[in-house]
C-alpha cells in the first residue's frame, strides 16, 4: 500500500511543469526527500554539502556491477525530479533544492514551511483523543455517503464533487451511487484512501486555477507538523487559506470554527509521509488484521463486527438480517448480489472482499470459501452480462442476391462484419465500417 | 407472540383460536424469503451549527441509527450487552423470534448442541454456525423428555453470550409451566383424561370444547349394569361411587359438587397420589389433544409397559448379532428415558436406519404391535426386516393388505399395514371387514408409523385414533410440508424427540457422503420459442422434454454406468419416463406398472450386473429399498416440494457400497435453463443446503457431445420430438399419483384412448418425413417379460445346454 501511493504522488510530481517553485520550501524538500528510493536518498545526502559537480564515472565505483540496474533507476528518477542535472559527463545537485534542504535539515532560516504554532494558550482545550475521534468520525462520514448508509450525513460539495472528479462515485448530484472504483477504494487502507483522494484533489485543483505548487506544500507541510499542537492561520497564503476549508472536511485538520485563527492538524495529517496504517491505536490495528467473516454453505454469512462501517459495506452485496453486539447475520441471494452488480461492484471484488476478511475458523478450509458459493456469485454475474451491445449500421433491402452476397463479402474483408442473414438479404457491421462500407456501395451504384 | 396467541386462545371462540393458530404457523423463515431488494433510506442533509465535539457527537449518533435502520427491529446490539467471558460461550439468542445462533467450532459445542436439539427446532446445521429456534413445540417435547423450566433456563444462560432476554424467559415458563400435567391414558380399550392435579381437569371440564366431548360415568355405568344384570362387581362399584358422592356434597360448594358426580376417584395400583379422570370417546381423541395444545395443557402419553399386566406380551427380543448404532440408541433413549414409552417423532435421514430404530422400540415394549406405511411394497419389507433383526416367530407377523388378509392367531403379534388400508371409509369386502374388527376390536401397545410426515392429510388423520395404541412412534427423513399441516403431528402423534444431524452422520460413515450437483440444460431454440407460447401445463413437458436435458441425462448414465454404479432416474411425469426409458432401453416403474413387473424389475437392478440403470416416478420416492443405488438422476419433479427432494437423495444415502475416501453417491438435478424450473429448484434444495449439503452448479458436461449415440444430435431429431411433444394432450404434463395398483386406481385412472387427428400427406404415408410404420423403442419392461417365461421341461434342458 504504501508503495502503491508513493508511485502515485511521484507520477504527479514527476509532471509537474516547474520544479523550481515546488524546491523553493525546505518542508517540500523534505518531504520529497522522504519519498524517494532508498538509493536515491544515499546520493542525494552524499552531494548535499558537496557543491561539485561529480563525474558519472565516479558513481559506479560506489556499486557492485551487478546492481548498476538499481543504480540507473534511481539517477532516472533523480533526474525526472529535476532534483539531479545531468550534462551528459557531469551531475550536480539542483541549487535551489540544496539550499532549501540544508535549511530544513539544519532548522534555519524564517520561511515558516514548517508552521508557526500558537504561543498563547487555546481557551477550549484540544486533546489527541479528541483530533483522534474527530478525524475518524469526519473521515468516516465520507465512507458511509460512499457505501450508502442509510441517515449518513452529507459531506460537503467539496467531497461530494471530489468523489464524483475521481471516478469514485457516478450519478445525479441527488443520487450518487458508488462505482467499481468506489468499491476498490473502500478495500485499501486509509492512509492509502487519504492519497487517492488527495491526487485527485491536486488534479482538481488545477480545473479551479489553485497554484498545484502551493497545495503540495500545504500538503508536505502538513505532514510535518506534531500532532496535537496548535499551527497560526496568519501566516498561510491565500491558496493554502481555501485548502484549509477543504482539508477540513476530509478530518485532516481541525479548526473550531472558520472564523479561527488557529489549526491543529490531526492524525491523518500527520501521517501523510509516513507509514501509519489506521485510526486506531496497535490494538485495534491487530483487530483490524485478524479476519471476522464466516460464509456457510447455505449462503448465509456471519461478521463478528461491531464496525458500522463494515456493516455497511457488507450490506452493500448481503441481506442484513440481525445485528448482535459483536456479530452480524446476513444472507447473500441473488438479489443482493445483482444489486451491488448493479452498482458496478465486480464479483471479483466481492469473492476478494470476502477472502481477505475470512475468520480464523474458515481458513483451515481448502478451498477458503465455500466452492458453490463462489461459483453462483460468478454465475449471477455471467447472467447480467449474457447481452452485449454492439453499435453499428444495418443494411437491408438489397435487389439482387449477388449484389447482397458481395457487398457482405466486402465487409468480411473489412473485419466489420457481425451479422448477416442471406434470407432476409440483410446484414449488420460496426460503426468505423460505416464510411468504407457506404463508399463502396456508391461505386457499385455508379456502375 | 406466544403469549399473545395464548391469552387469545382462551378468551376466544374455537373460530378465533383456529385463526390465531393458523397465524402462528406462517411465522417468517427468512432463510425462504424472496426478498425485495433493500433500498438505502432518502439522505437527509444535517444543517448543524453546533461545536465540533458535539457535531461528532450527532455525526456518531447518526451513524449507529443509520446502521440500525438497515436491521429494523433486529438490531439487538444495544438491547444485549455481552458477557465479559463471552469468548467462552457459544451462542447468541434473538429475543423477537426466539431463534438461536451457535457457534459449532466452540468447545463447548458439542454439549451445547445435545441441548438445543433437545429444546429447539434445527434450522440449519452446515460447517460453523449452526442456527436453531425455541418455538412451543419443541419446549413441549424438552419437557416430555423430563427437562424443567428453571433446568432450561440456566443451561440456556450458561451457554448464552449475552444475557438472556426477557421476553425469552417469560416464553419458556409460560410454555413449560403447564407442560406435563395432563396424560391421555387408555385402558381396556377406553381412554381416559388423567391428571393428578383436580384443578387442571376442572379447567378442561369448563373449557366449551373439551367438556361436552366427555361420557358421563353414571350413564356409562348405567349401561354397563343393564348390560349385565345379574354382575355383583357391578353392583358393588355403583355402590362405591354413590358413597363417595353423597360425602362429598355435604362438604363442598355446587361446582365441587358437580365435579364430584362426573369424576371418579381411583387408586392407582402403584401410586400413592390420588389420580383424577374422566372418560372420553375414541372418535374426540383427536379433537381434544388439539385442543388441549391450544389452550397450553398438551396431553402427555406415556405408556407403563413393564406394569402392564392387562394386554398380553408379545415374545420378541432383538437377535445376539443385531447391532445398534450410537445415535439409535440415542433417539431411543429419548423414548424410554423414564422407564415408560412416550409418543413421538424420531427423525433420521434415509439409510440411517428409521427401521432397526421401529423395531427396537418394539422389541422393548413387548406387546402388540401395528405398522403403518405408505405402499405394500413396504409392508413386505417391514415385515422382512422384523424377521432378519429379531427373534419373532413368522406366524407372529400378519399382513393386511390388498392382497393379503391374515390375522395373528397367537396371544400378541405384528401387523403390518398401510394407511390406506386402515384409513379406507368407503364399503369394504367381507375379509377386509373383518380384519378392520380385528384391529379395532383390541388394545394395541405401539403403533408404528412409517413416513410419517404423509399422516396430517386429511385422508390419513383418522388412522391415528381409529386405532388404539398405547404409544405411537412416528419415523420419518423429513419433518416438512409446503403446506402448515406438519405443525399437526405435535397433538396427532406427539412432540418431536429426536433430529439427527445429517452431515454428523456423514462424517461418522453412517450415511453416504453425497455430491450434490444442479445441471444446467440450455433449452433449444425450437422449445424455446414453443415454451414462450404456451400455457403453463404444456410448458413443464417442454422443459421436461428439452433435448439438452435429456442428453445430458444419456451422458451422465453413460458415464456412471461405466464407473460401476447404480444409477436411478426420477421422473415425476410419466410422459417423460416413459419416452426417455424407452428411447435408452431401460427399465420403468411407475403407479401404473403391475406389482409382478415391479418386483421383477427391481430384483434385476439388485442382482443382475447387466442392468445399472432404472427409471421410477413418484411410486420411488419412499416405497422402494434399493440399497444398491449410488446415483440418482433427476429430471422432473414435483414443483418446489422440499420433503420430495430429501427423499429421493436419501434414496442413495445406504452406504454400503465403497467406503473409500471422498464422495460415494452423487445426486444430479437436471433444470433447463431460463424456465421456470430453475425457480422451483431453488426452492427444493433449501431443506438439504440447511443440513449443510452443497448444490455445485454444472453448466457444461464435457465431452457430452462426442458420446456416440447422441440423442436428438440432429435438427431434424429435434424437431420431430418437438412435434411429438406438441401433440400431447394437456394430461400428458400431469404427475403419476404414486397410487398403488394393488387398489384398483390403475383402472380409474387410466382414461380412454382417445383419437388423435393430424395434417399428413401422401408422401408422409409412404414414410417420408420419418414417419414409421414399425415399432423400434419397444419397451424394456416387456423384453424382460418375454425372458422370464416358463418354460417346459424339455425345452428347459435344451435351453440350458445351448447356453453352457
Amino acid at each position: 500500500m504504501q508503495a502503491e501511493f508513493k508511485s502515485s504522488i511521484n507520477d504527479f510530481l514527476e509532471q509537474l511543469p516547474n520544479h523550481a517553485r515546488l524546491y523553493q520550501k525546505p518542508a517540500a524538500c523534505l518531504a520529497v526527500f522522504r519519498l524517494l528510493p532508498i538509493l536515491a536518498r544515499q546520493y542525494v545526502m552524499s552531494m548535499l554539502f558537496n557543491p561539485m559537480p561529480v563525474a558519472l564515472s565516479d558513481f559506479d565505483l560506489w556499486i557492485k556491477l551487478s546492481s548498476k540496474v538499481y543504480q540507473s533507476e534511481s539517477f532516472n528518477k533523480l533526474v525526472r525530479m529535476h532534483i539531479f542535472q545531468f550534462d551528459g559527463q557531469y551531475i550536480t545537485l539542483n541549487s535551489e533544492f540544496r539550499k532549501q534542504f540544508i535549511t530544513a535539515l539544519t532548522g534555519g532560516g524564517n520561511h515558516n514551511s514548517f508552521g508557526v504554532p500558537c504561543t498563547d494558550e487555546d481557551k477550549h482545550l484540544v486533546t489527541v483523543d479528541f483530533l483522534d475521534a474527530y478525524a475518524k468520525e469526519t473521515w468516516e462520514t465520507i465512507l458511509h455517503f460512499m457505501v450508502g448508509t442509510p441517515e449518513a450525513k452529507f459531506p460537503g460539495e467539496g467531497v461530494l464533487s471530489l468523489l464524483k472528479r475521481g471516478g469514485l462515485m457516478s450519478g445525479p448530484k441527488n443520487q450518487l451511487r458508488i462505482t467499481r472504483a468506489g468499491f476498490q477504494f473502500l478495500l485499501q487502507d486509509i492512509n492509502a484512501q487519504i492519497w487517492t483522494l488527495l491526487l485527485d484533489y491536486l488534479k482538481l485543483s488545477e480545473d479551479t486555477h489553485m497554484d498545484p505548487v502551493q497545495v503540495l506544500h500545504f500538503l508536505f507541510m502538513l505532514g510535518s507538523l506534531d500532532l496535537g499542537r496548535a499551527y497560526s492561520v496568519d501566516f498561510l497564503t491565500d491558496t493554502q487559506q481555501i485548502m484549509l476549508e477543504d482539508l477540513r472536511e476530509y478530518g485532516l485538520v481541525y479548526q473550531r470554527k472558520i472564523t479561527s485563527k488557529r489549526f491543529y492538524p490531526t492524525r491523518l495529517a500527520t501521517g501523510l509521509t509516513t507509514d501509519y496504517r489506521s485510526l486506531h491505536g496497535k490494538q485495534s490495528e491487530n483487530d483490524d488484521d485478524k479476519g471476522f467473516i464466516i460464509v456457510e454453505t447455505n449462503y448465509r454469512l456471519y461478521a463478528y463486527t461491531s464496525s458500522p462501517l463494515q456493516i455497511a459495506i457488507i450490506g452493500l452485496f448481503a441481506n442484513l438480517r440481525a445485528r448482535f453486539s459483536n456479530l452480524v447475520v446476513g444472507v447473500i441471494t441473488r438479489d443482493s448480489i445483482r444489486r451491488a452488480l448493479m452498482n458496478g461492484i465486480a464479483a471479483e471484488q466481492i469473492i476478494t472482499y470476502l477472502t481477505t476478511h475470512a475468520h480464523p475458523q474458515m481458513r483451515s478450509n481448502v478451498p477458503l470459501l465455500p466452492p458453490t458459493l463462489v461459483d453462483q456469485i460468478y454465475l449471477w454475474e455471467l447472467e447480467k452480462n449474457r447481452l452485449r451491445a454492439t453499435p453499428g449500421i444495418l443494411f437491408r433491402d438489397f435487389l439482387t442476391d449477388s449484389g447482397f452476397d458481395q457487398a457482405v463479402e466486402y465487409a468480411k474483408e473489412l473485419g466489420v462484419l457481425v451479422w448477416d442473414s442471406s434470407l432476409k438479404r440483410m446484414f449488420f457491421i460496426t460503426t468505423t465500417g460505416a464510411q468504407p462500407m457506404i463508399a463502396y456501395l456508391k461505386r457499385r451504384a455508379v456502375k | 407472540m406466544s403469549l399473545k396467541r395464548k391469552n387469545n386462545a382462551r378468551e376466544g371462540t374455537p373460530d378465533e383460536d383456529l385463526e390465531e393458530y393458523s397465524d402462528y404457523s406462517d411465522v417468517d423463515n427468512y432463510g425462504e424469503e424472496d426478498d425485495d431488494s433493500y433500498k438505502p433510506a432518502p439522505r437527509i442533509r444535517i444543517n448543524n451549527n453546533k461545536t465540533k465535539a458535539q457535531t461528532t457527537t450527532n455525526s456518531n449518533e447518526a451513524r449507529q441509527s443509520g446502521i440500525s435502520a438497515m436491521f429494523g427491529q433486529n438490531d439487538f446490539s444495544n438491547l444485549l450487552g455481552l458477557k465479559l467471558d463471552h469468548t467462552a460461550r457459544p451462542l447468541w439468542i434473538n429475543p423477537i423470534d426466539g431463534r438461536i445462533i451457535l457457534e459449532a467450532f466452540s468447545p463447548l459445542a458439542e454439549q451445547a448442541i445435545d441441548f438445543l436439539v433437545t429444546i429447539s427446532e434445527p434450522v440449519s446445521r452446515p460447517a460453523f454456525i449452526h442456527e436453531y429456534r425455541i418455538t412451543a413445540y419443541s419446549l413441549y417435547a424438552a419437557v416430555s423428555v423430563g427437562l424443567k423450566t428453571e433446568d432450561i433456563i440456566a443451561v440456556l444462560d450458561r451457554l448464552s453470550k449475552t444475557p438472556i432476554p426477557p421476553s425469552i424467559v417469560d416464553f419458556i415458563r409460560a410454555c413449560t409451566v403447564s407442560y406435563g400435567k395432563v396424560k391421555l391414558v387408555l385402558k381396556k380399550n377406553r381412554y381416559f383424561i388423567e391428571s393428578g392435579d383436580a384443578s387442571v381437569l376442572r379447567l378442561l371440564l369448563r373449557d366449551p370444547v373439551i367438556g361436552p366431548l366427555r361420557i358421563d360415568y353414571s350413564t356409562q355405568s348405567s349401561k354397563q349394569k343393564s348390560s349385565k344384570p345379574s354382575n355383583e362387581d357391578n353392583v358393588e362399584d355403583k355402590k362405591d361411587i354413590t358413597n363417595d358422592s353423597s360425602k362429598e356434597t355435604a362438604e363442598k360448594s355446587s361446582s365441587d359438587e358437580l365435579f364430584s358426580a362426573v369424576v371418579g376417584l381411583q387408586e392407582e395400583e402403584d401410586d400413592e397420589d390420588a389420580v383424577h379422570l374422566f372418560e372420553i370417546k375414541h372418535s374426540s381423541v383427536e379433537t381434544i389433544k388439539k385442543r388441549c395444545a391450544e389452550i397450553d395443557y398438551p396431553l402427555l402419553e406415556e405408556y407403563d409397559f413393564r406394569n402392564d399386566n392387562i394386554n398380553p406380551d408379545l415374545p420378541i427380543d432383538l437377535k445376539p448379532s443385531t447391532q445398534i448404532r450410537p445415535y439409535q440408541e440415542k433417539s431411543l433413549s429419548k423414548m424410554f428415558g423414564n422407564g415408560r414409552a412416550r409418543s413421538g417423532i424420531i427423525v433420521l435421514p434415509c439409510g440411517a436406519g428409521k427401521t432397526l430404530v421401529g423395531i427396537t422400540a418394539a422389541c422393548t415394549i413387548k406387546k402388540s404391535v401395528i405398522v403403518l406405511c405408505t405402499s405394500s411394497v413396504s409392508v413386505m419389507q417391514w415385515r422382512q426386516q422384523f424377521l432378519q433383526w429379531s427373534n419373532i416367530k413368522p406366524d407372529h407377523i400378519a399382513v393386511f393388505t390388498a392382497d393379503h388378509k391374515e390375522r395373528f392367531h397367537s396371544e400378541a403379534g405384528v401387523v403390518v399395514s398401510t394407511y390406506s388400508m386402515v384409513a379406507n371409509t368407503r364399503n369394504r369386502s367381507y375379509d377386509s371387514q373383518k380384519m378392520m374388527d380385528f384391529l379395532t376390536g383390541r388394545e394395541w401397545g405401539f403403533i408404528l408409523l412409517d413416513e410419517v410426515h404423509v399422516v396430517p392429510a386429511a385422508m390419513f388423520r383418522r388412522v391415528v385414533t381409529t386405532i388404539a395404541a398405547h404409544t405411537k412412534l412416528g419415523l420419518t427423513a423429513t419433518l416438512v410440508r409446503e403446506d402448515d399441516k406438519i405443525d399437526d403431528l405435535n397433538f396427532l402423534i406427539g412432540p418431536k424427540m429426536y433430529e439427527a444431524n445429517w452431515m454428523d452422520l456423514a462424517q461418522k460413515g453412517h450415511i453416504a457422503k453425497v455430491q450434490c450437483a444442479e445441471v444446467w440444460c440450455a433449452m433449444t431454440t425450437e422449445f424455446y420459442n414453443e415454451y414462450l407460447r404456451e400455457n403453463s401445463r404444456k410448458r413443464m413437458l417442454l422443459y421436461i422434454m428439452n433435448p439438452k436435458k435429456f442428453q445430458a441425462c444419456q451422458f451422465l448414465i453413460d458415464y456412471h454406468e461405466k464407473r460401476g454404479d447404480k444409477i436411478i432416474v426420477f421422473s415425476d411425469n410419466v410422459y417423460a419416463l416413459r419416452a426417455y426409458a424407452i428411447k435408452l432401453g431401460k427399465y420403468f416403474i411407475y403407479g401404473g406398472t403391475p406389482q409382478q413387473e415391479r418386483m421383477r424389475i427391481l430384483e434385476n437392478f439388485q442382482y443382475n450386473e447387466l442392468v445399472n440403470t432404472i427409471f421410477l416416478s413418484k411410486v420411488g420416492d419412499t416405497s422402494i429399498d434399493l440399497p444398491e443405488a449410488t446415483c440418482l438422476i433427476q429430471i422432473s419433479s414435483h414443483y418446489g416440494s422440499r420433503r420430495q427432494e430429501a427423499q429421493r437423495l436419501g434414496r442413495i444415502l445406504r452406504a454400503k457400497r465403497r467406503n473409500d475416501e471422498g464422495f460415494n453417491a452423487f445426486f444430479y438435478s437436471l433444470v433447463s435453463k431460463d424456465t421456470q424450473e430453475m425457480y422451483y429448484s431453488s426452492k427444493r434444495q433449501a431443506f438439504l443446503i440447511d443440513q449443510g449439503y452443497a448444490f455445485k452448479v454444472i453448466t457444461n458436461l464435457k465431452g457430452m457431445e462426442n458420446l456416440p449415440n447422441l440423442a436428438y444430435a440432429s435438427k431434424a431429431e429435434r424437431l420431430e420430438l418437438l412435434q411429438e411433444v406438441l401433440l400431447q394432450n394437456e394430461e400428458a404434463a400431469d404427475l403419476d399419483d404414486g397410487e398403488d395398483t394393488s387398489f384398483g386406481s390403475r383402472s380409474l385412472s387410466r382414461a380412454p384412448a382417445k383419437a388423435k387427428r393430424s395434417s399428413g400427406s401422401l408422401s408422409t404415408l409412404a414414410g417420408a418425413d420419418n414417419m414409421a410404420y414399425v415399432e423400434y423403442n419397444k419397451s424394456a419392461n416387456k423384453q424382460l417379460k418375454k425372458d422370464s417365461k416358463e418354460h417346459h421341461a424339455l425345452f428347459r434342458k435344451h435351453l440350458y445346454t445351448k447356453r453352457r
